[in-house]
C-alpha cells in the first residue's frame, strides 16, 4: 500500500448500554486495531455529533464505513450530515441475521456469542476495507 | 386501510387499528369473513399479528418463528416466538383453531413486523374453531387502546 493513500474511516454506533452498540464498537476496534490498522482510522460518532473539526475532516476526506447498532442508523446519518460519503453501511442486526449462531448478550462485557458476532462483523468490514483500498471505487 | 387510534407518549406514537380485536398481550385478530352466529363458529379464518405498541416495545425483530401450518392451537397457546434486539417474545394465539397459512415473509424478512405491523407484517391465518367464543374473550380496539395506554404511560414513568 502506498503512502499518502486515503484511509478508510470506521464509524461505529455510540449507543452506550446497548448490546448491539457494544458489538458495533468491538467490531470497529478489531478492524482498526488488529485486522487493518494501517488502512483504517476510527472516528467516534460523538465527535461528529459535537462537530469536532478533525473528525469532520476525516469523514469528509476519506471513504467511510459505518456500523450501526439499530435502525436509527445514527452513524450513517452523522457521517452524511458531516459531509462524508458512506461507502458501506453495516447494521449489527443484519450481521446477526447472517450469523444466527452468535447470539449477542451483555453490555459492558459481551458474551461469547457477542464476541464471535463482533469478530464475524469485523471480518466483513475488513473485506470492504480491502475492496476500497485495493480496487474499490473509492480506493 | 384501517382507521387508527393514536397515542403519543414522550417521543413515541403508537397506533391501534380500529378494525380488529386484541388479546391483552397485544396480538391482534382480524376475521376475514363474517363470523357465523354465536354457537356456529366454524369456517371463520382469522389473520393475526402484532400491535404497533407490541412491536415497538419489543424492538427490531431479528427472527420470527411461527407455528407451522396444520398445527391446532388452543386459545392462548404459543403461536409464534419473535427474537428481537431486546428479548425473545412468546406470542399467545388470540384464537383457537388450525394454522392454515404462515406469512412467508417471517422466514425471509421478519423486519416487516416492525415496518407494517397491521399489514404486510401479519404472522398467520388460523381457521377458527369458534370465533364468537374467542372474540368474546378478546378486547376491542377501544379497550385495547386503554390497556396499551396504561402500559405505555407506566413504562414512560419508569424510564
Amino acid at each position: 500500500m502506498s503512502e499518502g493513500r486515503r484511509k478508510v474511516v470506521i464509524v461505529p454506533c455510540s449507543g452506550i448500554g446497548k448490546t448491539y452498540g457494544t458489538v458495533s464498537r468491538e467490531a470497529a476496534y478489531e478492524v482498526t486495531e488488529d485486522l487493518r490498522p494501517a488502512d483504517t482510522q476510527l472516528v467516534a460518532l460523538s465527535l461528529l455529533v459535537l462537530g469536532d473539526e478533525d473528525a469532520r475532516a476525516a469523514v469528509a476526506d476519506n471513504p467511510a464505513v459505518t456500523i450501526d447498532g439499530c435502525k436509527l442508523a445514527c452513524a450513517t446519518r452523522m457521517v452524511e450530515e458531516s459531509g462524508g460519503a458512506v461507502a458501506q453501511d453495516f447494521a449489527v442486526l443484519d450481521a446477526y441475521r447472517r450469523h444466527r449462531q452468535f447470539k449477542p448478550q451483555g453490555i459492558a462485557e459481551l458474551n461469547e456469542g457477542g464476541q464471535k458476532l463482533a469478530h464475524a462483523l469485523a471480518e466483513e468490514v475488513a473485506a470492504v476495507v480491502d475492496n476500497l483500498r485495493h480496487g474499490g471505487k473509492d480506493a | 386501510m384501517p382507521e387508527f387510534l393514536e397515542l403519543t407518549v414522550d417521543k413515541f406514537t403508537f397506533r391501534t387499528a380500529a378494525d380488529r380485536y386484541y388479546n391483552s398481550e397485544g396480538v391482534w385478530a382480524l376475521a376475514e369473513v363474517s363470523p357465523l352466529p354465536l354457537g356456529e363458529g366454524t369456517g371463520v379464518r382469522v389473520r393475526i399479528g402484532l400491535s404497533d405498541f407490541l412491536q415497538q416495545r419489543s424492538g427490531d425483530v431479528a427472527f420470527a418463528e411461527v407455528t407451522s401450518e396444520g398445527t391446532v392451537l388452543a386459545f392462548g397457546d404459543e403461536v409464534a416466538v419473535i427474537e428481537t434486539i431486546k428479548a425473545e417474545v412468546s406470542l399467545p394465539s388470540p384464537v383457537a383453531g388450525e394454522v392454515v397459512e404462515v406469512n412467508p415473509a417471517m422466514e425471509t424478512a421478519p423486519e416487516v413486523i416492525n415496518q407494517d405491523p397491521y399489514g404486510e407484517g401479519w404472522l398467520a391465518v388460523i381457521e377458527a374453531e369458534d370465533w364468537e367464543a374467542d372474540r368474546a374473550r378478546l378486547l376491542d380496539a377501544q379497550a385495547y387502546f386503554l390497556v396499551m395506554k396504561q402500559e405505555a404511560e407506566e413504562e414512560a414513568r419508569r424510564l
